[in-house]
């Protein structure tokens, strides 16, 4: 009976090839959009978070705990040294960084601006984040006098390449001490705090300019793939901050939630017009083979096995269209992945939110699990109207209509 | 075997009720019967025939089938019975247009669960006794009207049901298909023992039958 059932279904989609295919590239058309859209909108959170994590706070940092609310060197971590050495024995922490940071004022011979000196270790910069990648203009070097600038701070200096800029902050003794800096290198990490304010100089400098041992640091930033190692860093050093990065980084937090959020909608939105597609053309199926099915139930065929073949024929046609969805949005994210979708001409406004010009997308198994079982259901609740139609059917009002 | 007591039949609309279409029709047929339901158009044959079939409900009065009554059947007790015991050819073939022939003729069959060699048996063999053996791979919209005719026949009889309906079976036909297709129907209640009933004013219909019963006017007025 099922083989029955299941012919029926496929002549129907078969023989009635161009509203199969109407359905079929309406599913697909939209399914690759929304697969591309949601892949971008990931992609851009994503990349946000990456570059945080990388520029500044890892997966997870250490701060003294009033160091966040009061930024002065009364609130270092004093052993910075020997916990990032015990850290790094860990086989559940891929890299660490140990930094020195202060804020102050940056100033040119005609403009100044608040800014923070970050002492870091290059090397340990390039392991921790790929540092190096952030560089857009100059070298990458520091040496003693070497400094590398923020592309924003740069702008708002007016400094390049070349210049010099003094930075003026207070010592560990409280005195204000200034130190005279050549900027090496541009930086910019699409962190807008750190675009906007930083200045990097060799760590060991900053802790002879401010007096402070070698030993201690206001940050250690850790990468690692391990969710739990928060808790596990927490129980470990309870004198101390653990926090993860959206944590420290809330407005990422609500960038991912109102990205989800977009994300959703768009979803929901293409869902809808899927199943308004599919409804209407199974409506119009069904009306246009009504005295197909007044036969079938003249002759003796029960209304649960046509109700079988509209839905087999429905999740027939659904799941071809999922096939030619899927292979078109994998096609068009794994573009997407690789080359990006370039915005430049907005790149003043993506620059203001961190984002950057070219935008790639992220893929998901989740996309296409979501996405498919979307569209099943979005099949299978199309056919309810036309179902409902097809059970009030009179035989012979349907076949006397006819004749 | 079927046994009409006191049946009648409205049609309405709205509340009101607006045709008497069968006043008190008491009728019985027997089994092997080669019947026909005969009258001027209007008179009701065809809600006679429905109603006998279990394709339509009556309003009054009961209708029995080997004594069964089926008057009181639910909608899909009255499916199960069309299914089971009944066969029908319509005016316009009404054959599904997605299957093919063989399809077509053996759909019945499968919907009631015969197996597979059991139908393509069984449809060879009607096919055969039809003379659309040769059409048996083809879809129904490239076939002569007197050819679909005889595949809606060939369906009616091949799961063998215990009587046949057949409304207005030789309307779409010209006078030599109509004949052929009446010496088949003829063949069929001879060799196989169907009980057919026919709802026809056709003059082929009318010479071929053994029985005739006319109505007017939603009666019976000569049997």
């Amino acid at each position: 009976m099922f083989r029955l059932i299941l012919k029926l279904a496929w002549k129907n989609a078969f023989l009635r090839l161009s509203r199969t295919l109407l359905v079929v590239i309406m599913i697909a058309v939209s399914m690759s959009m929304m697969l591309s859209i949601q892949g971008i909108y990931d992609g851009m959170t994503s990349n946000l978070i990456d570059k945080t994590k990388r520029s500044d706070c890892g997966e997870i940092s250490l701060y003294n705990p009033h160091y966040r609310l009061n930024k002065n060197l009364d609130n270092v971590i004093k052993d910075a040294k020997t916990i990032e050495a015990s850290l790094n024995k860990r086989p559940d922490v891929q890299a660490v960084v140990r930094r020195l940071s202060v804020d102050g004022l940056s100033a040119t011979a005609r403009k100044s601006a608040f800014s923070s000196v970050v002492g870091i270790n290059l090397d340990e910069e390039i392991a921790f984040g790929r540092f190096d990648k952030f560089l857009v203009e100059g070298k990458l070097e520091l040496g003693k006098r070497g400094v590398l600038i923020g592309k924003e701070l740069a702008k708002t200096l007016k400094v390049h390449v070349g210049s010099k800029v003094i930075f003026s902050t207070q010592d560990s003794s409280g005195e204000i001490n200034a130190m005279a800096l050549k900027i090496r290198g541009i930086m910019q990490t699409s962190n807008v705090v750190l675009d906007r304010s930083a200045l990097y100089v060799e760590r060991r400098h900053l802790e002879r300019f401010l007096g402070v041992s070698d030993t201690v640091a206001t940050q250690i930033a850790i990468r690692t793939a391990y969710p739990t190692l928060q808790a596990t860093l927490q129980k470990a050093y309870p004198q101390l901050s653990v926090m993860d990065f959206l944590e420290l980084n809330p407005m990422l937090k609500q960038m991912q939630d109102m990205m989800s959020i977009f994300n959703s909608i768009t979803f929901f939105i293409v869902i809808l017009v899927v199943f308004i597609g599919i409804l209407g053309v199974m409506y119009v199926s069904v009306l246009d083979r009504i005295r197909e099915f007044g036969i079938m139930r003249a002759v003796g065929m029960e209304y649960k096995y046509i109700r079988r073949e509209v839905l087999l024929e429905a999740l027939f046609v659904g799941v071809v269209g999922y096939v030619v969805g899927a292979v078109l949005g994998l096609l068009s994210l794994v573009y997407l992945h690789h080359y990006g979708l370039n915005l430049s001409q907005f790149s003043e406004g993506l620059a203001a939110f961190g984002l950057d010009t070219v935008l790639y997308a992220d893929i998901s198994p989740i996309y296409f699990i979501n996405t498919f079982l979307a569209i099943l259901s979005a099949s299978l609740f199309s056919v309810l109207l036309p179902l409902r139609k097809i059970k009030h059917l009179n035989p012979i009002e349907v076949i006397k209509a006819e004749t | 075997m079927i046994q009409l007591t006191e049946v009648q039949k409205y049609f309405y609309r709205g509340e009101s009720r607006e045709v008497h279409a069968l006043k008190n029709i008491n009728l019985t047929i027997e089994e092997g019967e080669f019947s026909l339901l005969n009258g001027p158009s209007g008179c009701g044959k065809t809600t006679l025939l429905n109603a006998i079939g279990a394709l339509d409900s009556v309003d009054s009065g009961k209708i029995y089938l080997d004594e069964k009554e089926i008057t009181t059947l639910s909608e899909d007790e009255r499916t199960l019975l069309r299914l089971n015991e009944m066969g029908f050819v319509f005016q316009s073939y009404n054959l599904v247009p997605v299957l093919s022939v063989e399809e077509n003729i053996g759909f019945i069959m499968k919907l009631r669960g015969f197996d597979d060699n059991e139908i393509k048996n069984r449809v060879k063999e009607v096919a055969e006794l039809l003379e659309i053996q040769d059409k048996l791979q083809s879809l129904p919209n490239t076939l002569s009207g007197g050819q679909q005719q005889r595949v809606a026949v060939a369906r009616a009889v091949a799961s063998k049901p215990k009587i046949i309906l057949a409304d207005e079976p030789t309307a779409n036909l010209d006078s030599k298909n109509s004949i052929a297709l009446m010496n088949m129907m003829r063949r069929l209640n001879e060799e196989e023992g169907v009980t057919i009933l026919f709802a026809s004013h056709d003059e082929y219909v009318i010479e071929s039958v053994r029985r005739i019963i006319r109505l007017n006017d939603g009666s019976i007025v000569e049997d």
